[in-house]
């Protein structure tokens, strides 16, 4: 390790070796498990054959099950998902905005409180108030069955009631960097703090209000707990709850499909997060940064 | 129409349109009587016209929105979980005592002792629904409804070849489409005989005597057994239970209020306490092993990628795919690499290792991949720390005589330990709770069944606490909401002593 911190040397030499040693070994690992799941997708039977990573005989029949096989609704789970995750991270990142604009600018009477409030409310495992959840929405679906139980609506609202805690902290860091004297000429000028939100704020904040859309997406795309208890029927499950079902019960024979259908899905997650990458890697390390 | 005007219409239309949805939903609400969803509509639509027409409240406008959706979602479920856990709420004693009482008279219904029967007609009886009764064994005759038991004497109805009466004086038979209707007031329906007995229906044509062994006193709370004579006193725990033979429990019992029973209980029962103390032990190491190799993995990256080298930006885009992948995806695809009979690693190295099967195979696994998940993340703020450092520091301790490995050890690494401690502990109070990872990996396993253990080797708390809540065998709400609330504890004390460390909240 002390090769670290020796000064740089100029040019190629042999102490840079070890550095793409180490970065092929750990590569090497990440991507073990990506060429599996790649693999086993384009194998008939959906398992390695015994000593090959590579299919012998390479066959599309896993997609093909996941797009014409009626009792596997795979374009429905992508619907679903990407509905209630899109709407979700519209709303929730929009609130969240609402309210980190509130903390980082405006000035009123138990600020700090309510803010330490948020902090440890955020910190309570949520699903595990599971039992009431379930009691709250299965009286909802009594009178209003579009939000109840077995709902995408319901698991919506479950999902908005996180969107204060979600982005609003990282929202304000960064909304705490955007110099006070802005706001107070705008004042001069004569603007409220409504038309400073949206004239003003929302337009500067627009690469970090991409991220946060983003971030709370995927966040959204990979929640199963929640989205299992909720959506019992086969027809409004999300990708998730899908995938897992196939997987879940007997392991082996849905592996194929499984398979394929984490390759359909990924493919566009894993595309606009590499393409977002420069942002959300400013993003993620900001909060390292500022210390 | 200036800016501010079109956003005072979009505001005001915005409203009409949120109060008219409200006004809508508490107007089903007080058609269906609840009143309760009635009434935190109404509080909602109130506050949110005030709010949003009061010049004063400016924060107010910013935060109502989020703060409706966080106390109702959030913040009720939270306290109600906190208010189960002073509760014995568990399998068997789910309801309330009211409704434990109507369901053991329910329980308790036996057929009278001469096994009386009854042929049965279905009608109107005074404008009431009625059933003309015909006794199997001695071919009396009543009219009996939902007050009262009425024989009729010899003459006032008419019998048929098989003795039962089939028409009566003032009774209308029911035609046979009323008979096929019957089936919405026949289930509830009982004709009292007085006494604790009464006739009850057994189908649409056949009814029985029956007879409530138990009756409840509910001046001393006590429950009699008519039959055998037991007494069955309230044992203050939920049940009702026998006088004189502790093991004869009355079932269902009623959730009691019982303050420190699951707290108690978890630390001092030894069926509760045993896997309890296991699983934190687990919970603590896993959650700090993680932390300390996916870190030290990730700055050992970033130390070694610090450097302009060829590949580098390709060597980071490969790196990062971990992190952009779909986390419960990559688990379930891990679980199915280690699995013993298809698992691509057994195929692979053509060897037969049942990794998720035994206890520390199992806990290595569940390491491996979420130091897999977790490296890509570390390394990213990890680069972000070592470029936040300053570069005289080096310089300094180079003129002072330092070796490249004192200036490593003593200088940078605490100083960067310092700028990410504060994610250090978010990600340990993460991991702290990662049931994702467990429940998709190992469901928490393996459990060691045979020996009657509830926990399994790699059960977090988290894991465990949703498997004594909603688990297929025995489920124990009070328990498990105990359980919540530790960990609400612990993560929230742990969360607020970084944030003061941090001093975010003065910068606040």
């Amino acid at each position: 390790m002390s090769i670290a911190i020796r000064k740089p040397a100029k040019g190629r030499t042999p102490s840079n070796l070890w550095r793409h040693i180490f970065a092929w070994v750990l590569i090497v690992f990440a991507l073990f498990p990506i060429v599996v799941v790649v693999s086993s997708s384009l194998s008939k039977s959906g398992a390695l054959s015994t000593g090959s990573l590579w299919p012998s005989k390479v066959s599309f029949n896993n997609y093909l099950m996941l797009f014409t096989d009626s009792s596997i609704p795979f374009g429905r789970w992508m619907l679903n998902t990407v509905l209630i995750a899109g709407i979700n991270a519209v709303i929730s990142v929009l609130i969240g905005m609402f309210a980190a604009y509130a903390f980082s600018r405006l000035r009123y009477r138990g600020r700090k409180q309510s803010l330490q409030a948020l902090f440890l409310i955020q910190v309570f495992p949520s699903f595990l108030a599971l039992a009431a959840i379930y009691v709250i929405f299965e009286r909802l679906y009594k009178l209003y069955p579009v939000i109840g139980l077995g709902s995408l609506g319901g698991l919506l609202l479950v999902y908005l009631g996180g969107s204060m805690g979600g982005s609003a902290w990282l929202l304000k860091g960064f909304l705490d960097t955007i110099p006070m004297e802005l706001d107070e000429a705008a004042k001069i000028d004569g603007a409220s703090p409504s038309q400073i939100f949206w004239q003003i704020f929302l337009p500067l904040t627009v690469p970090i209000l991409v991220v946060s859309t983003l971030l709370s997406f995927i966040g959204t795309f990979n929640e199963f707990v929640l989205a299992s208890i909720f959506l019992q029927d086969v027809n409004t499950r999300t990708v998730a709850v899908g995938l897992q079902s196939f997987v879940g019960g007997t392991f082996g024979a849905n592996w194929g499909p499984f398979a394929a259908g984490s390759v359909v899905a990924a493919i566009p997650l894993v595309t606009l997060f590499l393409s977002l990458q420069k942002y959300i890697v400013s993003g993620v390390t900001a909060g390292s940064v500022k210390g | 129409m200036k800016p501010s005007t079109i956003a005072s219409f979009a505001k005001v239309s915005l409203l009409a349109i949120a109060s008219a949805v409200l006004v809508w939903m508490g107007f089903v609400a007080v058609l269906a009587s609840d009143w309760i969803i009635a009434i935190t509509l109404g509080l909602i639509l109130v506050f949110a016209n005030w709010v949003y027409f009061s010049k004063k409240s400016v924060a107010g406008k910013f935060l109502f929105p989020g703060s409706v959706l966080l106390v109702i979602f959030v913040v009720v479920p939270i306290i109600y979980t906190a208010w189960m856990s002073v509760y014995n709420y568990k399998t068997g004693n789910e309801i309330t005592k009211d409704q434990a009482i109507t369901q053991l008279h329910q329980v308790g219904l036996v057929p009278d002792e001469s096994g009386t029967t009854y042929d049965m007609v279905l009608g109107k009886y005074a404008g009431k629904d009625a059933v003309l009764l015909t006794d199997q064994a001695t071919h009396a005759v009543a009219v009996g409804t939902a007050d009262n038991f009425l024989p009729l004497p010899e003459g006032t109805f008419t019998t048929n070849a098989q003795k039962v009466a089939t028409t009566a004086d003032g009774f209308t038979t029911a035609t046979p489409a009323q008979v096929a209707d019957a089936s919405s007031w026949l289930t509830s329906f009982v004709v009292p005989q007085g006494s604790g007995k009464f006739v009850s229906p057994q189908g649409a044509d056949v009814a029985a005597l029956m007879f409530e062994k138990f009756t409840f006193n509910a001046d001393n709370s006590v429950i009699e057994d008519s039959l055998s004579g037991t007494t069955y006193v309230d044992n203050g725990n939920g049940n009702f239970v026998s006088k004189t033979d502790s093991k004869n429990v009355l079932y269902p019992g009623w959730r009691q209020l019982s303050p420190t029973e699951n707290y108690v209980g978890l630390l001092t029962d030894p069926k509760l306490s045993g896997p309890f103390v296991g699983v934190f032990i687990w919970t603590i190491a896993f959650a700090f092993i993680s932390v300390l190799m996916m870190w030290a993995l990730g700055l050992v990256l970033a130390i070694a990628l610090d450097k302009k080298m060829r590949f580098r930006g390709l060597y980071r885009a490969l790196l990062i795919l971990p992190y952009a992948m779909p986390s419960f995806m990559s688990i379930l695809i891990w679980g199915g690499i280690f699995n013993a009979d298809y698992g691509a690693l057994n195929n692979l190295l053509n060897i037969h290792v049942d990794w998720l099967n035994d206890v520390w195979l199992a806990r290595l696994v569940i390491l491996i991949v979420n130091l897999w998940l977790g490296f890509p993340y570390f390394y990213l703020i990890s680069t972000g720390a070592l470029q936040a450092l300053p570069t005289d520091i080096e310089e300094a301790a180079e003129i002072d005589g330092a070796t490249g490995s004192q200036i490593f050890w003593r200088i940078k690494l605490p100083l960067i330990f310092q700028i990410l401690s504060p994610l250090l502990i978010a990600s340990f109070a993460f991991n702290f709770n990662n049931f994702n990872l467990v429940y998709l990996l190992t469901k928490g396993g393996p459990v060691d069944v045979l020996n009657g253990q509830t926990a399994g080797a790699t059960d977090l708390l988290i894991t465990y606490a949703y498997k004594t809540a909603f688990g297929s065998n025995e489920q124990n709400l009070g328990l498990a909401c105990a359980i919540s609330v530790i960990m609400f504890v612990i993560v929230g004390v742990l969360s607020m002593w970084s944030l003061r460390r941090s001093r975010v909240l003065e910068e606040m």
